[in-house]
C-alpha cells in the first residue's frame, strides 16, 4: 500500500501556489485582451519583439518616404503648369513671329510686334524664376536663389545648378524632384545651342533694328521657336512619367504599409478569440480549485469531534 | 506481587498527558515556519523479578522515552539546495528585467529612429529652418534618452549592490545566531524539547542561510553545525561556536568579489548574492555596449559633419560631444549648423551631398540595429532566465511540500491522536478505579 504523506501546511502551500499561478496567469491574459497587445515587455518574446522594433521603425521611415512623394508631386505638378504657360506664351510669340515675317509689315507694325515681345520675354524670365511648394527655384537647381538673371541690357543667363536633387522613394527607389532651366528651355538649333529667352530677345532686337534684316530675323525664330515649343513639351512628358512613377511608388508604399500592419498584427497583437477562450477556460478552472479549496479545506476531523 | 496497579495506571495516565501536550503543542504550530513534528516516544517500564523470584510479574507501566523530531535531513539539505539555486535564478531574473525596463523604457531605440528620419526628411529641403530645428530638436531628445537609459543602468547597479551588501549582512547575522545555536545544542541534554525547538531554530537558521548563498553543512552527533559557504570547497563561516564574517567587495567592472574576513575567497553559485553578481556582469557588459553605441555615434556623425559646409557656408563643427552614453550631448546650438551642403558649397545650398554622407555613414554604422542587438540580447537574457528560474522554482517548491508533507504537522492525525491518548488517559483512570475495586474488595472480605 503507497501512502501520500501530507500535512496541514503542505495542502496549504499547494493550495496557495496553485491558485496564485492560476490568478497570475488569468491577470496575464486579461492585460494582453484590454491591451490588444501580446507582449508587454521584450523578453516575453525577444524575437518577435526584436522583429516589432524593426517594423515600427521602417514604419516611421517610409512615412518620411509618402511626405517625399507628395513634395515631389506638388514640385513637379508646379513644373508641369508652369511649363503649360511656357508652352502658351511660345505659341504666342510664334504668333507674332509669324506676323513679323510677313513682308507686308511695316518697321512701324514690327516695333509694336517688338514691344509685345519685350513684355513675353519678360514674362518668360518671371516663369523661369517660378518658385517651388518651399520657396525655391523651381527650375534652379540645387541653387538657394534665382534660376535665372537678367543683366542691364535684358539677356537672361542661367546662374542655377547643373542638375535637380533626387528624393529617395523608400527601399532605394528615387525620383528626380525637379527638372533645371538648361533641361527644357536650352536646345540646339542647326548646331548652335540656344535658349528660348535668347531667341525672343534676338527677334525682339531685329524687329526694333528694322529694314529687311527683320523679315528674316523672324523666319529664323520661327524654326527657334518651335524647336523650343519641342523642348519644352519632351520635358512636359518627362515630368509626366515621372509623376507616374511617384505614383507607382506611393502605391508599393501602400501595399508594403498595409502589409507591414499585418505583420505587426500577427506577430504582436492579442489573438482575441483565443486569448478569450483561454481566460474563459482558466476561470473554470480556478472557480473549480477555489470550491475545492473551500470544501476541503472545511474538512477538518475536529469538527466532528464534540 | 512487586507490580502496582495504582502506579502502572498513575504511569500511564501520565504519558498520556504527556502525549496529549505534545499533540497539542503540534496543533498549535501547525503553521509554523520550520517546525517539525513531534511524537511522543512510549517505551514500556519493568523490571526483571528479584533473584529467586525471576517468575514473578513486575511490570511497573509506561515511560516517555524521548520526544521524537520527524525530520529528514535529505529533504531538508534539498530544500537547502534546489532553495539555494532558485533564489539566485530569481535574483539574476529580477536584476534583468529591471536592467531590460532600463533600457527599453529610456525609448533608445525610437530617439534613433526619430534622429534619422528627421535626417531624412531634412533632405526635402535642406535650408528650411523649421526642419533643421526639428534635427537639433530629435537629435537633442537622442542625448537625453542615452542619458536616461544610462542613469538607470547605474540605479540598477546601486539597488543591486544594495541587496547583495544587505545579504552580506544578513549572512553574517544568520551565521552568528547559528554560532550561538551551536554553542546552547552542546549543552542541551538529547531528546529533550529544549534540544528539539534548538534543533527546529539550527534547521530554519540553515534554511534562510541558503537563500543567500550556496552553503555545504557538516552535522556533529551533538547536532552542532559546520557551515562551509560557496559549496563543500569552500571557506567555513560557522564552525561550533565560532564565526567568520562574509565580507563583499566592489571590482572595477561593478561587479562584486566575495571574501571571508580571514582572507579566504569566496566563490557563489547559489543564492541571492551569486544572482545579483550574475545580474551585475550583465549589466557591466550592456553599459558597455551602450556607452560604445553612444562613442560611435558621436564618431560617426562628427566625422562627416566638420566635413560640410552649414546653411551659412560656414566650415560643419561638431554635432555631439561625449565619450560614453552618460556624457553624451549635443553640441549644436542651432539648426542652421547642420552641415547639409559639401565643402565649398555657396551659402543657403540646396546640395545635399553632406547631409547624404552623413545619413550613409549612420547606414554603415547602424545605431539602430546595435541598440536592437543590445535589447534582445538582454530580453532573450530575461527569457531564458525566466524559463530556468520557473523550472528551477518548481523544484524547490515540490521539495519545499516534500518536507512539509514529511515533517509538517497534519491536523487530522492530530485529531485522531487527540481522541487516541484522550481514551488512553480515561482507560489509565478506569485502572485506578479497577484498583480501588480491587482494594476494597480484598478489605471486605470478612
Amino acid at each position: 500500500m503507497t501512502t501520500f504523506a501530507t500535512s496541514t501546511s503542505a495542502f496549504y502551500s499547494r493550495s496557495t501556489l496553485d491558485l496564485t499561478s492560476l490568478r497570475a496567469q488569468a491577470e496575464k491574459l486579461q492585460t494582453q485582451i484590454s491591451s490588444g497587445n501580446r507582449l508587454t515587455t521584450s523578453s516575453d518574446d525577444p524575437v518577435a519583439a526584436s522583429r516589432l522594433r524593426a517594423l515600427s521603425r521602417t514604419d516611421t521611415l517610409s512615412k518620411i518616404d509618402t511626405d517625399a512623394a507628395n513634395r515631389a508631386t506638388s514640385d513637379l505638378n508646379l513644373a508641369d503648369s508652369a511649363m503649360t504657360e511656357f508652352s502658351n506664351t511660345i505659341i504666342r510669340v510664334q504668333q507674332l513671329a509669324t506676323q513679323a515675317a510677313s513682308g507686308t509689315m511695316s518697321d512701324t507694325q514690327r516695333s509694336s510686334i517688338s514691344t509685345e515681345l519685350k513684355q513675353l520675354q519678360g514674362n518668360l524670365v518671371a516663369l523661369a524664376n517660378t518658385r517651388d511648394s518651399a520657396g525655391h527655384a523651381l527650375f534652379g537647381g540645387q541653387t538657394g536663389g534665382d534660376a535665372y538673371t537678367v543683366d542691364a541690357s535684358g539677356n537672361a543667363s542661367y546662374v542655377g545648378t547643373g542638375s535637380a536633387g533626387q528624393l529617395a522613394l523608400g527601399d532605394g527607389q528615387t525620383v528626380t524632384r525637379g527638372v533645371t532651366g538648361p533641361e527644357f528651355l536650352s536646345f540646339n538649333v542647326n548646331g548652335t545651342q540656344t535658349d528660348i529667352m535668347s531667341v525672343v530677345k534676338t527677334l525682339s532686337d531685329a524687329l526694333d533694328a528694322g529694314g529687311a534684316g527683320a523679315t528674316t530675323a523672324a523666319n529664323n525664330a520661327l524654326t527657334s521657336l518651335q524647336a523650343g515649343l519641342d523642348s519644352v513639351t519632351t520635358a512636359q512628358t518627362v515630368v509626366g512619367s515621372r509623376l507616374s512613377w511617384i505614383d507607382i511608388n506611393v502605391q508599393r508604399q501602400t501595399a508594403m504599409a498595409t502589409s507591414r500592419a499585418t505583420e505587426q498584427k500577427d506577430i504582436g497583437g492579442t489573438d482575441i478569440t483565443e486569448a478569450f477562450t483561454r481566460l474563459q477556460e482558466l476561470s473554470t478552472v480556478l472557480e473549480a480549485s477555489q470550491a475545492s479549496f473551500t470544501k476541503l479545506s472545511g474538512l477538518s476531523l475536529f469538527s466532528m469531534l464534540s | 506481587m512487586s507490580s502496582d496497579l495504582l502506579s502502572i495506571a498513575r504511569s500511564g495516565a501520565k504519558a498520556a498527558r504527556i502525549a496529549l501536550d505534545v499533540t497539542a503543542q503540534n496543533i498549535a504550530n501547525a503553521s509554523t515556519e520550520g517546525y517539525v513534528r513531534r511524537t511522543a516516544k512510549m517505551s514500556e517500564v519493568s523490571t526483571t523479578g528479584y533473584l529467586g523470584q525471576t517468575s514473578d510479574v513486575s511490570l511497573s507501566g509506561v515511560r516517555v522515552s524521548q520526544v521524537v523530531r520527524n525530520a529528514d535531513a535529505f529533504r531538508q539539505s534539498e530544500v537547502r539546495r534546489t532553495g539555494s539555486d532558485t533564489a539566485r535564478a530569481d535574483a539574476e531574473v529580477t536584476g534583468l528585467s529591471n536592467v531590460e525596463t532600463a533600457l527599453e523604457q529610456s525609448n533608445v531605440y525610437d530617439s534613433i529612429t526619430s534622429f534619422e528620419s528627421t535626417l531624412q526628411k531634412l533632405k526635402e529641403d535642406p535650408t528650411d529652418s523649421s526642419l533643421r530645428a526639428s534635427v537639433v530638436e530629435s537629435a537633442r531628445t537622442m542625448t537625453n534618452t542615452f542619458q536616461i537609459a544610462s542613469q538607470q543602468l547605474d540605479a540598477v547597479g546601486n539597488g543591486l549592490h544594495f541587496e547583495a551588501n544587505a545579504g552580506v549582512t544578513e549572512v553574517n547575522r544568520l551565521a552568528q545566531e547559528l554560532a550561538r545555536t551551536n554553542v546552547r545544542l552542546a549543552r542541551a541534554s538529547d531528546a529533550t524539547s529544549d534540544q528539539t525547538s534548538l534543533l527546529d531554530q539550527r534547521d530554519n537558521l540553515l534554511q534562510q542561510m541558503s537563500q543567500y548563498g550556496d552553503i555545504a553543512t557538516t552535522f556533529s552527533p551533538d547536532g552542532t553545525v559546520k557551515v562551509q559557504i560557496g559549496g563543500a570547497a569552500g571557506p567555513a563561516i560557522v564552525n561550533g561556536g565560532s564565526t567568520d564574517a562574509l565580507t563583499a567587495a566592489t571590482a572595477a567592472d561593478g561587479t562584486i568579489t566575495f571574501s571571508t574576513a580571514s582572507g579566504a575567497s569566496v566563490a557563489l553559485s547559489g543564492g541571492s548574492l551569486a544572482g545579483q553578481n550574475l545580474a551585475l556582469g550583465k549589466l557591466s557588459q550592456l553599459h558597455g555596449d551602450l556607452d560604445a553605441l553612444a562613442a560611435n555615434i558621436v564618431t560617426t556623425v562628427n566625422s562627416v559633419q566638420t566635413g560640410g559646409v552649414d546653411v551659412d557656408g560656414n566650415a560643419g563643427v561638431a554635432m555631439f560631444s561625449g565619450t560614453d552614453a552618460a556624457s553624451f550631448s549635443l553640441a549644436l546650438t542651432n539648426g542652421s549648423q547642420i552641415a547639409t551642403a559639401p565643402a565649398g558649397a555657396a551659402a543657403k545650398s540646396l546640395d545635399t551631398t553632406n547631409l547624404d554622407s552623413l545619413r550613409n555613414a549612420l547606414g554603415n554604422a547602424d545605431p539602430a540595429g546595435k541598440m536592437d542587438s543590445i535589447l534582445f540580447d538582454v530580453s532573450s537574457a530575461v527569457s531564458g532566465r525566466t524559463v530556468t528560474r520557473d523550472a528551477l522554482k518548481t523544484i524547490s517548491d515540490s521539495a519545499k511540500t516534500t518536507l512539509a508533507a514529511q515533517s509538517g504537522v497534519d491536523l487530522d492525525s492530530e485529531a485522531v491522536n487527540l481522541v487516541r491518548y484522550q481514551q488512553a488517559f480515561q482507560a489509565s483512570g478506569r485502572v485506578m478505579q479497577v484498583a480501588s475495586n480491587i482494594f476494597d474488595t480484598l478489605i471486605g472480605i470478612r
